[in-house]
């Protein structure tokens, strides 16, 4: 894409469209906060120094005991809610990007050598994707939990085990159908490399399915780690994501106390409604068929 | 045809067996039965006699192997937790769980289809971008939270609805329905929302981008220029081609339905089957997880066999192709 | 007095854009007399299939109609609601789409579509409508009219499908034919029979005709009046043979030159062309570059095609078995050194797989070819250096894929070379990229761009630039102009010509297009079903065909008599 192309994508697909430009805006905010947590957040919810438990389930605009006010409120150890939601944002957010990155790159490969050898490679990965999408994703990953138990990297491993077949699916058809193009034929006749092939000719026109996925996917990835965790079976407590907070919070819900639940969810919410958005818009916008309706 | 569904059942035989095996020895590997289920006052006699029931003594192949036996036979095994058999565990809570599913999926088509249909036949009028917006909206937000919102807001806040449990059931076909009596109806509308709002959106969505690029195809136009007008072009030309695609993932998305029943179950502490994994998984009570997911990989595997034949026998193009 | 069918007055169609109001088409006025069948021709983009459209309103949106006026029947067709236009589409007016497999619907039998179009403009019912939609068929000269009723059109040829969308075009007896390149997307061999059956019937019932399409010999053949378009304006009228044979605008002339004759051979396409001195200068660079691959200058045995044989394995669909059909059945020929060799026939005749066993693109099951004394198929081309691997290469059909979008046109170009080390000293890819443009008629800045920006014809051009950067002694030339306008045709087969001239190039030309393979080759081969019919000079061919395969083929083409 050239630099002319870039800013026509960002002028006519992001700021074309009021509620997508809102979305993008929300979605480069989320990034920032929680790139920058530990500026941004008025204390650190995990250093037992900084917190009292004198100072618990106070209500959201209630004072502290050092005076500042607790926006949020906080939750039964005296934690400022708001504090855990942006250190709860950062780990739901590194979860699901390095899952969702990791998973379609190995889907993206798995495709491309796929579509490319046939034969036996084809059948091997074919069968292997055929396996895994006779199962329901988030079943799998709760089975994976389960026998792994907790821990960050464990939760990144399931969502990559749930991302990468559909992924690879997808990149496959894609990459079949640019095989079949007469370009491939000029590719071969030049005696090139499979790897020159695969690299300089496939890849590069097969990839773009998957890559207007992308928002998508990461935005299902936040969803499906929070689900995990709330189920029990996701990140450790020490280290609470957003989906952690809420089921944290869901003890209390009856009894009350409804903001140590329900505001990281609206978090959750708007962070994942954001991303979708601008994932809607992007995928119409790639798809020719609808382009002219839309633009 | 017949070398297909052959070839299909060995397939899904096959999953079904990866998936015993990993969780069996990865249950085996995880939970410790004996220190989980026995009670603390528990004699050396009790152990023993644990122990012999489940055949723990063993080693894990040998286990393995009579689990695989067993189940060859029809016979699941013994849960650690209840004491009962699993298969009369499962079946038991089968019918909470079908009746969640089937009445979500069916909200599911009567609302989405027709909303697709009609958003993406003027895609530009604000009422269609509305309906857009509501359903992405509608799956941006995970199940759980759905959940637990609905729970504040009609159980907690309106008091119009129970927060949880399946209320009165009635016999039909010799299994417990709650649809079947009013308190159970009551009980069952939060769960049914929960479950259906993502689907609604989603069969929306698939019909409105259906609609949208079936109604540009030449036929189209074609059945247009040969003086139908725009009713019967709808309802002959446009739905039966968008419903091709809009069936084979319906079938497909029910065994979804039936996983994503595991959180609605959870949120509103429904006795199905998505409950009884969960707690059996929080307890390590190995021989009903197992059980669970190989019978879930055989559902899966069949319902995706029966979409991939439904799929053909609708679909002329398929059907026809031998002799074309 | 003559009486007015159809009228359009200063048509003007907007389709508005980022980049402001595109007028598809400008100011156009078109009459068509009861009974005749009024041309409208003119090359892709001319905006002659959007007549039609606008008239019976089925124009996509957002385009719209911004001024002018239609006449139908002496009633104004402009600002009618869609509830009059369905009173006329279908009744009044037929509509004939080019490709018959996407006009038909793939989920609904052939006999529920003409029998939909019975019940929504006639008054039969039940029987009647039956009795009719078979009637119809068999009108249209379709075999077995009752069976054809309850199959898919994916079972039947596009010729097939084509009639049965005559039949529901002619099924309430209207008045006007809309014909939009009715035969352009069937196989050459169907095409006429096909149009005779359309234009028969319409003679017969004294349907109008409006006939949009780009194909000069079916105008000559069927039109009593044609109208000339381009880029959406009219560009001339009058009856067909005055404006065929004596053209007043210098586009018409042109178009009329550029039309590969069957009956006469020439040197070159008369278009006009200027080689501009930077072109003169690149062509002397690639000549240079060319000539330190140091190929023979003489025309001795290049190539030899022996008993070639080969099958396809298809699997056919979901529920049956495997098929296999014979894709070259004991092909043998030999081709010498600078000489354009010429394979004709329709498709599934074996002409492009021919090809591509040569190119080693397709295995063979039996029998040899060797090249330049070597054999390409002995222990699987075991034999086959990279050096002779990169002197074959290939000008494909498709300009629209036939080059890797994500490349620009430069890289596309020397990407390979570069990989494989082969430029000389002297040479810098950049410079060799920017020749190789320049002498393929491109400006050298051609090579900085992606293949989206070009048309077809440019692309087609960058295609060739890219085969001739291997310095290829071998060219095989899968259909290169078939997708292409026939001014751009021209340009191009005559830029081909010039490299053969050039850089003694061996091209072996596969083409659908007698006329054009009798203007390009030195031999021609005739095939069909994966065997030859018959190798002879063109004029022999053309003049004197000794196969009735070969003589059908002739049979078939549009009769055009041009007097220039």
């Amino acid at each position: 894409m050239t630099d002319s192309k870039i800013k026509d994508f960002f002028r006519d697909v992001i700021f074309g469209d009021p509620m997508t430009a809102l979305g993008f805006v929300g979605v480069v905010l989320f990034l920032l906060v929680a790139l920058f947590a530990p500026i941004i957040a008025p204390q650190n919810p995990y250093d037992l120094g900084a917190i009292s438990i004198m100072d618990g389930q106070l209500a959201p605009g209630e004072s502290l005991m050092d005076g500042t006010i607790a926006i949020f409120g906080t939750d039964e150890q005296g934690r400022d809610i708001l504090s855990t939601i942006i250190y709860g944002l950062r780990i739901s957010l590194f979860v699901a990007i390095t899952a969702s990155t990791i998973g379609t790159a190995i889907g993206i490969y798995l495709g491309l050598i796929s579509a490319y050898y046939g034969g036996v490679v084809d059948s091997i990965v074919m069968r292997l994707v055929d396996v895994k999408m006779s199962f329901p994703g988030i079943l799998l990953a709760l089975m994976l939990l389960a026998l792994m138990g907790q821990g960050v990297e464990k939760v990144i491993l399931a969502l990559i085990i749930g991302i990468w077949a559909s992924k690879a699916r997808v990149t496959r058809s894609a990459a079949l159908g640019e095989i079949r193009k007469e370009y491939m034929r000029a590719a071969q006749l030049a005696g090139l490399s499979a790897n020159q092939i695969i690299l300089r000719y496939l890849l590069p026109n097969s990839i773009a399915p998957v890559i207007v996925m992308l928002p998508m996917i990461i935005s299902g990835a936040i969803a499906a780690e929070a689900t995990l965790s709330f189920l029990g079976v996701g990140v450790p407590i020490t280290e609470p994501s957003l989906g952690m907070l809420i089921a944290n919070g869901f003890d209390y819900l009856l009894t009350g106390y409804w903001w140590i639940s329900i505001l990281p969810g609206v978090v959750l919410v708007v962070l994942v409604l954001c991303i979708n958005v601008v994932a809607d818009r992007i995928r119409e916008y790639a798809n020719p068929a609808l382009r002219h309706e839309t633009m | 045809m017949l070398s297909f569904i052959v070839n299909r059942v060995a397939h899904s035989l096959v999953v079904a067996w990866i998936i015993s095996a990993i969780v069996f020895f990865g249950m085996y590997v995880v939970a410790d039965p004996i220190d989980s289920f026995l009670p603390e006052d528990a004699t050396a006699a009790d152990e023993q006699a644990f122990i012999e029931a489940y055949n723990l003594d063993k080693p894990a192949l040998v286990q393995y192997g009579s689990f695989l036996i067993r189940l060859v036979q029809g016979d699941l095994g013994i849960s650690f937790n209840h004491g009962e058999p699993v298969l009369d565990l499962i079946l038991d809570r089968l019918p909470a769980t079908l009746e969640l599913a089937v009445i979500a999926l069916a909200f599911a088509l009567l609302i989405g289809i027709p909303l697709g249909i009609f958003s993406g036949l003027n895609p530009r009028t604000k009422r269609s971008k509305a309906t857009m917006f509501l359903t992405t909206i509608g799956y941006s937000v995970p199940n759980f939270w759905q959940g637990i919102v609905l729970i504040l807001v009609f159980a907690v806040t309106l008091r119009l609805l129970p927060a949880g449990g399946r209320g009165d059931t009635a016999t039909f076909l010799g299994a417990e329905w709650a649809f079947l009596t009013l308190d159970g109806w009551r009980h069952m509308a939060l769960p049914v929302i929960n479950l259906a709002i993502y689907k609604i959106c989603m069969h929306t969505r698939l019909a409105r981008s259906g609609t949208r690029e079936t109604k540009t195809q030449e036929f189209m136009t074609f059945a247009k220029a040969k003086g139908i007008a725009d009713q019967t072009l709808i309802r002959s030309h446009l739905l039966p081609n968008i419903l091709i695609p809009i069936v084979t993932i319906t079938g497909l998305e029910f065994g979804a339905l039936i996983a994503f029943s595991t959180v609605t179950e959870t949120v509103f502490s429904w006795p199905g089957l998505g409950k009884l994994l969960i707690d059996s998984i929080k307890l390590g009570d190995q021989p009903v997880v197992t059980a669970y997911l190989v019978l879930i990989s055989f559902m899966f595997v069949t319902i995706n066999l029966i979409v991939d034949v439904v799929y053909a026998l609708i679909d002329p193009r398929i059907r026809y192709s031998a002799q074309g | 007095m003559t009486d007015i069918l159809l009228k359009t007055s200063n048509l003007t169609v907007v389709y508005p854009t980022k980049r402001g109001a595109f007028k598809a088409l400008d100011d156009i006025s078109i009459e068509i007399e009861t009974g005749k069948i009024v041309g409208l021709v003119g090359e892709s983009g001319a905006g002659k299939s959007t007549v039609g459209r606008a008239v019976l309103d089925l124009i996509d949106a957002p385009g719209y109609i911004a001024e002018g006026e239609i006449d139908f029947q002496g009633e104004s067709l402009i600002g009618k609601s869609n509830d009059f236009f369905t009173q006329i589409r279908g009744r009044k007016v037929g509509y004939v789409f080019q490709n018959p497999m996407t006009a038909l619907d793939p989920v609904m039998t052939i006999g529920k579509q003409v029998l939909e179009a019975i019940y929504a403009n006639t008054d039969l019912k039940g029987e009647q409508a039956y009795e009719r939609a078979l009637d119809l068929l068999t009108q249209t000269r379709i075999k077995d009219p009752k069976d054809v009723m309850e199959k898919y059109p994916h079972q039947m040829s596009g010729g097939m499908c084509q009639r049965v969308v005559f039949a529901i075009a002619i099924s309430a007896n209207p008045d006007l034919i809309i014909a939009d390149e009715p035969t352009t997307a069937l196989d050459v061999s169907v095409q006429r029979s096909v149009m005779d059956t359309l234009i028969d019937l319409c003679r017969q019932y004294k349907i109008s005709v409006m006939l949009v399409t780009h194909d000069i010999g079916v105008i000559s053949e069927y039109c009593d009046f044609v109208y000339v378009m381009r880029h959406g304006k009219h560009v001339e009228q009058g009856p067909t043979q005055e404006v065929i044979n004596h053209p007043k605008q210098d586009y018409t002339r042109n178009l009329m030159a550029a039309v590969p004759r069957l009956s006469k051979r020439l040197d070159r396409f008369r278009v006009l062309e200027t080689v501009t001195d930077a072109q003169s200068k690149a062509r002397e660079v690639i000549l240079r570059y060319f000539q330190e691959s140091d190929f023979p200058d003489n025309d001795e045995l290049l190539l030899q095609v022996d008993k070639a044989s080969c099958i396809f394995n298809t699997k056919s669909g979901f529920f049956g078995p495997p098929k296999t059909t014979i894709g070259l059945d004991t092909v043998s020929f030999t081709q010498n050194r600078k000489e354009i060799l010429g394979i004709v026939g329709e498709s599934g005749s074996g002409k492009s797989t021919m090809g591509r066993a040569i190119l080693g693109l397709q295995r063979l099951n039996s029998g040899s070819i060797t090249y330049k004394g070597t054999s390409l198929t002995d222990n699987n081309g075991r034999a086959i250096t990279k050096d002779i691997r990169l002197s074959m290469q290939c000008i494909f059909q498709d300009p629209f894929s036939s080059l890797n979008p994500r490349m620009t046109a430069g890289e596309n170009v020397t990407f390979p070379i570069r990989t494989h080390k082969l430029l000389p000293d002297w040479l810098s890819a950049k410079e060799l990229a920017e020749n190789l443009m320049l002498s393929v008629g491109l400006e050298a800045s051609a090579a900085y761009r992606y293949p989206q920006e070009f048309s077809g014809g440019q692309r087609q051009r960058i295609a060739i630039a890219r085969a001739m950067a291997f310095r290829p002694e071998f060219i095989f030339c899968d259909e290169p102009t078939s997708a292409l306008d026939v001014s751009v045709q021209a340009e191009t087969l005559n830029l081909m010509k010039d490299l053969r001239d050039q850089y003694h190039l061996t091209l072996l030309f596969v083409s659908h297009d007698l006329a054009v393979v009798r203007q390009m080759c030195d031999r021609i081969i005739v095939m069909r079903n994966g065997a030859i019919c018959e190798i002879a000079n063109p004029d022999q061919i053309i003049e004197n065909p000794s196969h009735d395969y070969t003589r059908s083929l002739i049979a078939a083409m549009p009769k055009l008599d041009l007097s220039a």
